[in-house]
């Protein structure tokens, strides 16, 4: 281990339920895993027999981070939580939640690359890890009480620095669609009922050590600043939303930061200005995400961005919206990001002063102050869709009960007043009643409970339903074919950004082809949005990239919701990026060097033990039928467009299973059933793996 | 000692670029002849705006990093995770005070590379804590270093810095004049600006009518030199 920076060179064991703590050698057995979700599926592959259910003590959580994180590589703020998913329908299978905020830096800084749980508590616990050291402390207290309380009581005996990552009431009472969370606003879905199943309240982590860095510093500095360069705002959108002074182009990008728009609720004000991409001493400035998804309305409210540790970025805002104290006894001051920052909003149709008005802001406010205390999580957006196609369309009223549908004021509801959600999202979280029970299991257990066809979900565009109990996350609408492909790989939402980060970094389509010849061999790898051509090789090249480059940074605790870095901001580099950043970021950190191909072939390494781990607990090798799925309304388009023409997402059904063929290939997968050959495992050490699944007669 | 400095006879050694001043007016108190360390201003020193402040902590990362090749905020020295999550006042706020968890302000913690005195100076057993050019930033010299963490007793804005790997105190020493942290922060937070002497200025809205007695004039002339 001396001899590498990086990693802290330790795992933590904890078993809960003899509370055994031991350590593990993080190099002697993860190095070729390099960490996060590697490290994750490592351990659910060796040590996690079939057959387990989420809420079992045999099931583990794996809190991973990678060999960046804590450094100051740009956006390595990304803690991997992998363990068997709870709202995976109809069969759990194992998948990863990702939480940012402090917590992945302060674990380093406290000497572990990861934390195992396994087992379960015999009462409710919390884990204290300080400086090399972990401690199981009684939890009774803290039972029953929400994050925030929970956290400020950690702190309050590990001291203000510290990061605590806590379940809420919802995570307790093992609801699946749950929530743990540090740093305020960090989540991750889907652990929460996990952790509670193991009477596990919260990891407090403090750590006063450091990250080394193994090569030379001045190397290290320049790589660093290189990175920093090729930043662009939020999912790395390198185009400005509004004419600026030094940009060529503008589009309706994230990238929000202009004269005139400020952090109006800042001491004084804060103008977010021009953000000249040369300056790197304003890249905090060009994102705003409240004004991007609340409206023009929520800069007035901006008190400053915040975000991970080490990320510029600052993707979750902090506001300040004064009216809420008064109206709903919240707090005035909230924060969050896209699908968080909108999870109050996004239960209701309409609101009495338009969508983007002071009433959808303020159920904003009264979403995060509740679900992020109670510790319920949204699922994508999918459980609001879902409530009011079961609302709307009538089901909901025919499925629970008429006393328990009585008891809501559904005229508020109708009208678009957040005090509803005081009535529905605390029930979520305590298993009150049959909705909000059924909400709690996640779409998949939910459709099943009360009766009602997957295929119905399936059909319709405006649900956003993809597969497995989960929603399409930047499928065709953002990537034609490459996004169908990446959709149908994971056992949730695929939540890889690869691809739509570059697809929609708001370059003209004409750049955009430039680049996309560079990195994949064709500019025909990309197409304009909704203006697509059919299938070809290059975007399966395209989407087995993205693919690893997810698994890539989701393992060295790089950011994949604001990488990669392909593409940049900067008109005198003809807006290229860097491909190989991850790979020189990892060579100096670590010192152990390793090229693009060379980390890319450890990426693939760690996606393949997961289609593994996919294959053995589905216990079919069929994945191409059986897991790799798309929903109907991929090939529908509601106004009855052709494929192919300007204007439509609409996807061809012939051209998709040549999409799959094509993606198969270029994996070096059996194209019928759509499972690794034995040579893929072996191409990639995976032999033993490879093993496993020829007993269980799971390869082609 | 008395608080107040009050020097009547005194020889200036150099060390260092610093000056150690011998008082030898401590007879009266059986005290035997201590040198006193004042030393040359500063010539700038980093300070920080809240309000802009983002909690990213790169600032922190780019001081331990770019100038000991690791990622450490413990050994940074700017200091902004200890302010991160509750502000200055403490977790004791709860969600009524600073930081993310409260009213959303960041408090960055900077060295003030103060005049004088110089707590942590003075503090030093083996005098360790030096002027160093080109930016008279007091740093602490690893040869003389021992260890002892006084320094980081005598700080009031506890501003020292521990580095347990090789056993020394740190400071902020300005980066020689580019400190990593004002290159590193991505919100304009930070700024590298020049110390003004205003000792001998008349403030803006007051009539200059203070009087300092010719005697007590000529010491404070020995450093601010006219």
């Amino acid at each position: 281990m001396a001899n590498h920076g990086g990693w802290a060179g330790k795992v933590l064991r904890i078993d809960l339920s003899t509370r055994r703590i031991s350590t593990e050698d993080t190099i002697e057995k993860y190095k070729d895993y390099l960490g996060g979700t590697g490290i994750g599926y490592k351990v659910m592959w060796d040590e996690v027999p079939t057959g387990t259910k989420p809420f079992d003590p045999a099931n583990k959580i794996v809190f991973g981070v990678g060999p960046l994180a804590g450094t100051g590589a740009p956006c390595n703020g990304r803690t991997a939580v992998t363990t068997l998913w709870p709202t995976c329908w109809p069969k759990p299978l194992v998948a990863s939640g990702h939480m940012g905020g402090h917590f992945a830096a302060e674990l380093k800084y406290a000497g572990f690359d990861a934390i195992i749980i396994e087992g379960k508590a015999d009462r409710p616990v919390w884990l204290r890890v300080v400086d090399g050291k972990a401690e199981i402390k009684d939890a009774r207290h803290l039972w029953g009480q929400g994050i925030r309380r929970t956290t400020v009581d950690i702190n309050q005996q590990m001291g203000p620095e510290s990061s605590v990552a806590a379940i809420g009431q919802s995570g307790e009472n093992l609801v699946p669609m749950s929530v743990v969370i540090n740093s305020y606003s960090h989540s991750a879905g889907g652990i929460g009922g996990v952790m509670g199943s193991k009477n596990l309240k919260a990891i407090g982590v403090r750590g006063t050590g450091s990250v080394r860095i193994a090569e030379n510093k001045e190397e290290w500095e320049k790589v660093v600043k290189l990175h920093l360069s090729l930043l662009g705002s939020v999912n790395q959108h390198v185009v400005p939303n509004s004419p600026q002074p030094w940009a060529e182009y503008y589009s309706p990008t994230r990238w929000l930061g202009s004269k005139g728009r400020k952090w109006g609720s800042a001491e004084p004000n804060i103008e977010t200005g021009a953000c000249d991409p040369h300056n790197l001493n304003r890249i905090a400035y060009r994102t705003n995400n409240a004004a991007f998804f609340l409206g023009e309305k929520a800069w007035q409210y901006t008190v400053r961005g915040n975000g991970c540790s080490s990320c510029p970025i600052r993707c979750h805002t902090i506001l300040k919206v004064p009216s809420v104290s008064s109206k709903y006894g919240i707090r005035a001051v909230g924060q969050n990001t896209c699908a968080g920052l909108v999870f109050g909003r996004e239960f209701f149709k309409t609101f009495p002063d338009g969508p983007r008005g002071q009433t959808a802001i303020e159920a904003c406010m009264v979403g995060m102050s509740l679900t992020d205390d109670l510790g319920i999580w949204e699922n994508y957006g999918q459980m609001q869709r879902d409530f009011q196609q079961l609302y709307y369309s009538g089901a909901m009223k025919n499925k629970v009960g008429e006393d328990e549908f009585k008891g809501f004021s559904w005229d508020q509801y109708e009208k678009g007043d957040p005090t509803f959600l005081f009535e529905l999202l605390p029930r979520i979280a305590n298993k009150q009643g049959e909705l909000a029970t059924a909400l709690g299991l996640g779409t998949g257990y939910l459709l099943e409970r009360w009766g009602i066809s997957e295929q119905d979900w399936q059909q319709n565009q405006k649900i956003a339903y993809w597969k497995m109990g989960h929603p399409r996350h930047h499928a065709n609408e953002d990537a034609g074919q490459c996004g169908v492909i990446i959709n149908t790989q994971y056992n949730r939402d695929s939540q890889c950004h690869s691809h739509v980060n570059f697809t929609r970094n708001g370059l003209p389509i004409k750049v955009q082809k430039q680049l996309a010849a560079e990195i994949w061999g064709s500019p025909d790898a990309v197409d304009a949005v909704a203006a697509y051509s059919p299938m070809n090789i290059y975007k399966a090249k395209m989407a087995k990239w993205s693919l690893l480059r997810k698994e890539l940074h989701d393992s060295l605790s790089l950011c994949n919701w604001m990488g990669p870095w392909i593409a940049s901001p900067l008109k005198e580099r003809n807006y290229r990026g860097e491909n190989s950043i991850e790979s020189l970021l990892y060579s100096l950190a670590t010192g152990d060097k390793k090229s693009r191909d060379e980390l890319d072939e450890v990426a693939e390494r760690i996606f393949l033990l997961h289609r593994a781990l996919t294959i053995r607990d589905m216990g079919t090798k069929e994945m191409r039928t059986e897991h790799d799925t798309i929903p109907d309304w991929v090939f529908i388009d509601p106004t009855g467009k052709a494929s192919f023409t300007a204007g439509t997402n609409r996807m061809d059904r012939e051209d998709i299973k040549l999409a799959m063929d094509m993606y198969y290939e270029e994996m070096g997968w059996d194209k019928k059933s759509g499972s690794p050959t034995v040579a893929a495992y072996q191409r990639l050490r995976l032999g033993e793996v490879a093993d496993g699944l020829t007993n269980r007669g799971l390869v082609p | 000692m008395d608080v107040n400095h009050i020097f009547s006879r005194r020889e200036f050694i150099l060390v260092s670029g610093a000056m150690v001043v011998a008082v030898s007016a401590l007879e009266a108190w059986g005290a035997k002849e201590a040198p006193l360390i004042i030393m040359d201003q500063a010539k700038g020193l980093v300070i920080a705006d809240p309000t802009k402040c983002v909690g990213c902590r790169r600032c922190e990362l780019a001081c331990s990093e770019f100038n000991d090749g690791k990622a450490s905020p413990t050994i940074a020295r700017i200091k902004v995770t200890r302010n991160l999550n509750f502000g200055p006042t403490g977790l004791y706020t709860g969600q009524r005070g600073q930081g993310a968890w409260g009213n959303g302000l960041v408090i960055q913690d900077v060295c003030k590379q103060c005049p004088h005195p110089v707590p942590c100076a003075n503090a030093c057993p083996n005098d360790a804590i030096v002027v160093s050019p080109p930016t008279n930033a007091r740093v602490v010299d690893p040869n003389k270093c021992i260890g002892c963490k006084m320094c980081q007793r005598a700080c009031p804005w506890e501003m020292m810095s521990f580095d347990s790997d090789t056993n020394k105190a740190t400071k902020c020493f300005l980066c020689d004049g580019k400190p990593k942290c004002v290159e590193a922060c991505p919100a304009e937070a930070l700024s590298y600006v020049a110390w003004r002497d205003l000792t001998d200025k008349a403030p803006p809205r007051v009539a200059p009518t203070s009087v300092v007695s010719p005697d007590k004039a000529q010491t404070c002339n020995n450093c601010h030199k006219k």
